[in-house]
């Protein structure tokens, strides 16, 4: 069993974050400190919470783009609804309906895979361009920096703080309380419900999950709508650590969140994916910046470095493929044979 | 006084214009083995599905059990106890050996929440209803196919099965791995499980089966005792003519040319040793063997898809050295693989692309630009010359018959012109009829002068083609029979016996 | 063995006519949707079918219709190129380093058109070796497409970055905007240039044996394989084309914007290229030009007609995007129609 468990995928990314945090750390010891802790982990909330709700798409075999364009429309338009009526009260009424936009928006997307038989892929182009466009032409074209009464603040309520030498008080936002929940949420569902089962079914076969008696469309259905929930907490959150709302958040991001569940060991054709591993992908990367920060190297260098190590990181595991195609095309006979 | 566990009477269907299944009547006895047997489109499978309650028959009855069903839903099928084991098992090859045998349970159950306590559970007393023991937690995609064969029934036997209904079970299994799945079906029999079948390999239905079912055109045109009917008997019933394979005489090459083809201790690691044989101009030469003898992989080693390690290769005299397969087709090499649907055809182009693939190169014109009328002609040469059925080669492949989309492969390579055409299982899921027609395809392309490798273990294609027959068994060249010195009994058990003792035969090596 | 089928073949012409028309329907889904939105436009807003307006339409769209032929060859494989953006703009990138930072003050026109001449073989050879990466990672090493072309592009963004620092590159001699922004009997330089290399792109795909060999690569490139296509090959002058093509895009947005930027139009023109071969129904094996280049103008349509229809209204650049995704959704489904009557029929 646990020599199972050293070979997959996760561990590897596991020990390569840790080597390389002793390896950033050594370089430049502020690595080592609180501070940058609770920094990473800040800046990986919103996006620990988009690849948890895109990872059962993964899985299922499918994946989708247009969570980002979700996560900008549900939380600007809920803010700009807000505003309006002159809501001056706290953060939960902003997440529930936001959140309640995010599940019309995932169903939406829902219906038109399942009634019209699209790739899931297909769809949320259509819906990234769509919700991206409604949202700046429908509801408003620029940022907005006015929070109501009840939430200010939010972005500096701390669930941990520590006392840094060189920064001085610092801490964990209480959001990774979110992070804490969905996570365990998702990882509950992938593991101990059908429905989760039957997306690892409908990833590894989909012929035989119809056969087998897996309601596929509503399983789907569910999975997308699960999606735009994420997505709104993370646009939510977003604006509330940034203190603006932002109708364009996150537009250049899609294809970030999902090579960090690549990263995490997921399957690209399906089948495969767990949230330790994903959390694992979405930490590296953002471990990545932040050590070439602390490295010294200039900003502008930072994303050709991240590029390179995609590309080890993509090519490596391919090799090792074509290495196995090539010993199992033939028999298992040896001379002695 | 056995029990009948199926009965089907008068049953009747048809999809538009085309009767699939004509006034088919049938029975199962408990614990009988029964195995339906008929060319493509004779409604073997279409029964099966009316079984099985995906179709449903414009008339006729249905009896499981004593049971009578007017219309049978899948659902009460599996629930009356068929069950339906597919080419591809209905397994998932991401999920564990545990839960690919709970999961259709765990689904019926209706329980929203997995207690892996009871899939392991279920699991384990599953295999072990059948003695068999599979590491629960191995996932599906690494083992064997025969393992997941296992797991397959395994899974339907779960279910409470009285009837099991296999599609080809045989098709991918080592000869030990047949016996054991034989002997298995034998236990199961003796428990009062009944089995239903479908199989091509004619040899095999009379050791496992007690029933042999012979369909044609839609209709049941035989049902008696297996044990008893031979394969020329079945061959006739399934395609109502006598083909005549006795007057086929393979004429000995009585002067054979200098060899087209020397091969010299020809070796690759996992796959073949030693191997040294000649092909001559104007032969067929047949290679067999069981399943993991290395015939593939030395067909793949001439063709460059799997160079081999050492060893001398020579193509008309000279020496030459086959790295890849544009090595192999620079020589003259074509290999007409057995995976046809993946290896050899582009299901979505049509018939003409097919066709054209391999020569493209040829049909330039001068600036460069590939002719529309060159590519129509040598595709509509090679249409006619192989008398490819269809209205046009515009047509994709994919809408073509088994046999016709292996005539297509064959008209592919027959276009580059190749000194030495390697067949690989040429006529498997090809119609009895169209497989005569091919047989005779290529004893005439031996004739024109070409030197054809027939990879096969059709043994009446071996002895209905070749001149010469090598035997294969783990990787080295066991035998050699001149066409004259052997006979259908004896190159079948030469094939599935056991290891020769050195006085037989000639060796080569 | 008699032909039973003789008499057929010369009526060959006939029955390919009838079973298989030469225009195939999404073609003619496409140009009915342009048909009713150049009608619907130019009722609505006088102003739209003007010399000028067309003209402006001209000038605009062939950035992303060469782009789109970027990525095309390359969904035709099987693949994907997500790089096409990156490419493009470090193409410009770099050439616009060597003619804003190498050429003198006060240069002499024949000197300047030097310059210019090699400042444009410059992004063609970016294009190529960035096209080179991608084939050695796809073909070679065997990485997936989508995750080594997004590797790739964010390796070359970076390289755009680091290289100017984050900022825009200006100052580009004025006679480069002439291929950018002059016309050719009154038609835009960058409009006959998308219509050339669109032909181009149809010439090579369906008239060359290396075309014919990239539509069975992605078919099947297994059999491909086994049929003695070259696949590492083939792969490998499939990016380097899309890199070429890319670099192209960026010579264009270049001499058009008198500009170099790293982050121009960025991941959501990638996803545009896409869309817009999703809508023109290019797949692997299978890729019509002329749908591609129907649907790139159907696209430049909806965005100018709406920037005008709702012209002083707030935000109205952005409806484009919205009515891009609608349209999308409504094309699947009349599809969706469409197949079903035609698995009727069958």
């Amino acid at each position: 069993m646990l020599s199972r468990l050293l070979r997959t995928n996760e561990f590897v990314i596991f020990v390569i974050l840790v080597v390389l945090s002793i390896v950033v750390g050594m370089i430049n010891p502020v690595f080592f400190s609180v501070s940058t802790l609770f920094d990473i982990l800040r800046a990986s909330i919103v996006y620990f919470i988009m690849a948890f709700g895109l990872l059962p798409i993964i899985i299922a075999g499918g994946v989708d783009i247009s969570f980002v364009a979700i996560a900008a429309m549900t939380s600007y338009t809920t803010h700009m609804l807000l505003l309006k009526m002159g809501y001056q009260g706290g953060i939960l009424t902003y997440y529930l309906i936001a959140c309640a936009m995010g599940v019309f928006a995932g169903l939406l997307n829902g219906f038109l895979v399942t009634r019209f038989n699209l790739v899931i892929f297909d769809v949320s182009l259509a819906a990234y361009t769509m919700w991206y466009g409604f949202t700046l032409f429908f509801v408003g074209a620029t940022a907005n920096f006015d929070l109501p009464q009840g939430t200010v603040g939010y972005y500096a309520n701390f669930l941990v703080t520590a006392q840094d030498p060189v920064v001085g008080e610092t801490g964990l936002h209480i959001s990774i309380i979110y992070v804490i929940l969905i996570g365990l949420f998702i990882w509950w569902f992938l593991n101990y419900t059908t429905l989760g089962r039957g997306v690892f079914a409908i990833g590894g076969n989909r012929e035989v999950a119809i056969r087998s008696g897996f309601n596929v469309k509503r399983i789907l259905l569910f999975v997308l709508a699960l999606m735009g929930v994420m997505s709104a907490t993370a646009g939510v959150t977003q604006a509330f650590l940034s203190r603006y709302f932002n109708p364009v958040i996150f537009i250049n991001q899609p294809l970030d969140v999902l090579a960090s569940i690549i990263i995490g060991g997921a399957a690209i054709t399906g089948g495969r994916g767990t949230v330790p591993g994903t959390v694992l992908g979405v930490l590296l990367i953002q471990v990545i910046n932040r050590a070439l920060i602390l490295t010294g190297i200039p900003v502008e260098w930072q994303r050709w470095v991240v590029g390179v190590i995609l590309i080890l990181f993509t090519s490596i595991p391919a090799l090792r493929e074509r290495q196995a195609k090539r010993v199992g095309h033939t028999t298992e006979l040896t001379e002695a044979d | 006084m056995t029990e009948e566990i199926l009965r089907v009477e008068h049953v009747s269907k048809r999809f538009g214009g085309v009767i699939a299944l004509d006034d088919v009547s049938l029975s199962v006895q408990t614990g009988q083995t029964c195995c339906l047997v008929g060319e493509n489109g004779s409604g073997k499978s279409t029964m099966i599905k009316v079984i099985s309650g995906v179709y449903t028959p414009d008339a006729g009855d249905i009896y499981v059990n004593e049971h009578h069903y007017r219309k049978l839903t899948p659902l009460e099928s599996i629930h009356a106890g068929i069950q339906v084991i597919y080419q591809d098992f209905s397994l998932f090859p991401n999920l564990s050996v545990a839960e690919n045998i709970a999961i259709n349970q765990q689904i019926a159950s209706g329980k929203q929440l997995v207690s892996w306590k009871e899939i392991n559970r279920i699991a384990e007393e599953g295999l072990a209803k059948i003695g068999i023991s599979l590491p629960l937690d191995a996932i599906v995609r690494t083992l064997s196919t025969a393992d997941r064969q296992l797991v397959a029934i395994t899974k339907a036997l779960l279910a409470n099965a009285r009837m099991i209904i296999m599609d080809e079970p045989t098709t991918a299994l080592t000869r030990k791995e047949v016996t054991a799945l034989f002997k298995l079906i034998e236990e199961l029999k003796s428990r009062g499980i009944s089995i239903l079948f479908v199989s091509h390999k004619l040899n095999e239905i009379s050791e496992i089966a007690d029933r042999t079912i012979i369909f044609r055109n839609g209709k049941k045109v035989l049902d008696q005792d297996a044990k008893h009917l031979d394969v020329k008997t079945m061959e006739y019933y399934m395609t109502g003519r006598k083909i005549d394979t006795d007057s086929i005489l393979i004429e000995e090459i009585s002067h054979p040319s200098a060899p087209l083809l020397y091969v010299k201790n020809l070796k690759l690691s996992h796959g073949f040793f030693d191997v040294t044989f000649e092909l001559h101009p104007n032969e067929v030469l047949g290679i067999t063997g069981l399943l993991g003898s290395g015939r593939t992989e030395l067909a793949l080693s001439l063709f460059g898809e799997l160079p081999a390690d050492s060893g001398m290769i020579s193509i008309s005299g000279k020496e030459v050295k086959i790295k890849s397969i544009k090595d192999a087709i620079s020589h003259g090499i074509a290999y007409v693989p057995d995976d046809r649907i993946r290896e050899g055809l582009f299901l979505e182009q049509s018939i003409t692309n097919n066709i054209v693939v391999s020569v493209v190169n040829r049909l330039i014109k001068s600036i460069g630009l590939l002719g529309r009328k060159p590519v129509r002609k040598e595709s509509d040469d090679w249409i006619q010359k192989l008398e490819i059925k269809t209205p046009s080669g515009d047509l994709p492949v994919k809408s073509l018959s088994g046999g016709n989309q292996q005539r297509v492969v064959l008209a592919k390579w027959l276009a580059s012109n190749p000194k030495i055409l390697i067949l690989n299982g040429p006529t498997v899921g090809v119609d009895v009829g169209s497989k005569a027609e091919i047989h005779e395809l290529i004893r005439g392309l031996a004739r024109e002068g070409m030197g054809i490798l027939l990879i096969s273990d059709d043994i009446p294609e071996l002895l209905q083609t070749c001149h010469r027959i090598l035997l294969m068994r783990a990787g080295r060249i066991v035998q050699e029979f001149k066409r004259r010195e052997i006979t259908e009994k004896t190159l079948n058990s030469e094939l599935v016996g056991a290891p020769l003792s050195a006085t037989r035969g000639k060796r080569i090596g | 063995m008699k032909n039973k089928l003789q008499f057929t073949f010369s009526h060959q012409r006939l029955l390919d006519f009838i079973r298989k028309p030469p225009v195939e329907s999404q073609t003619v889904l496409l140009l009915g949707v342009f048909l009713i939105l150049a009608i619907f436009f130019s009722i609505k807003e006088e102003k739209f079918l003007t010399v000028r307006s067309v003209t402006s339409m001209g000038f605009q769209l062939p950035e992303l219709g060469v782009l789109t032929l970027a990525m095309m060859i390359t969904i035709i494989t099987g693949g994907i190129d997500l790089s096409v953006n990156a490419i493009s703009n470090l193409a410009a990138v770099l050439s616009g380093f060597f003619m804003v930072k190498l050429m003198p003050e006060n240069a002499s026109s024949g000197q300047i058109a030097l310059f210019i001449g090699i400042g444009l073989l410059i992004p063609i050879s970016v294009g190529w070796l960035c096209g080179t990466i991608n084939g050695f990672l796809v073909g070679r090493v065997g990485v997936p497409p989508i995750l080594a072309t997004l590797a790739t592009m964010t390796f070359f963004t970076g390289v755009s970055t680091g290289l100017t620092g984050g900022k825009t590159v200006t100052g580009f001699p004025e006679q480069l905007s002439l291929i950018g922004n002059e016309t050719i009997a009154g038609i835009p330089v960058p409009f006959v240039t998308f219509v050339l290399l669109s032909i181009l792109m149809y010439l090579i795909l369906y008239r060359t044996a290396f075309g014919f060999k990239v539509r069975m690569l992605g078919t099947n490139p297994v059999a491909a394989n086994f049929s003695g296509i070259d696949n590492r090959s083939i792969l490998m002058r499939v990016y380097i084309i899309s890199g070429i093509l890319s670099a192209v895009t960026g010579i264009l947005v270049m001499s058009r914007t008198m500009s170099a930027a790293i982050e121009y139009g960025s991941t959501t023109y990638v996803l545009l290229t896409i869309l817009i071969s999703v809508l023109a129904g290019v797949i692997p094996g299978f890729g019509n030009v002329i749908n591609v280049f129907i649907t790139v103008i159907i696209l430049q349509m909806l965005s100018t007609g709406f920037h005008m229809l709702l012209l002083g209204v707030r935000g109205s650049s952005f409806f484009k995007d919205f009515s891009w995704g609608v349209l999308l959704i409504l094309i699947f489904i009349i599809n969706y129609f469409m197949r079903g009557k035609a698995s009727r029929e069958s």
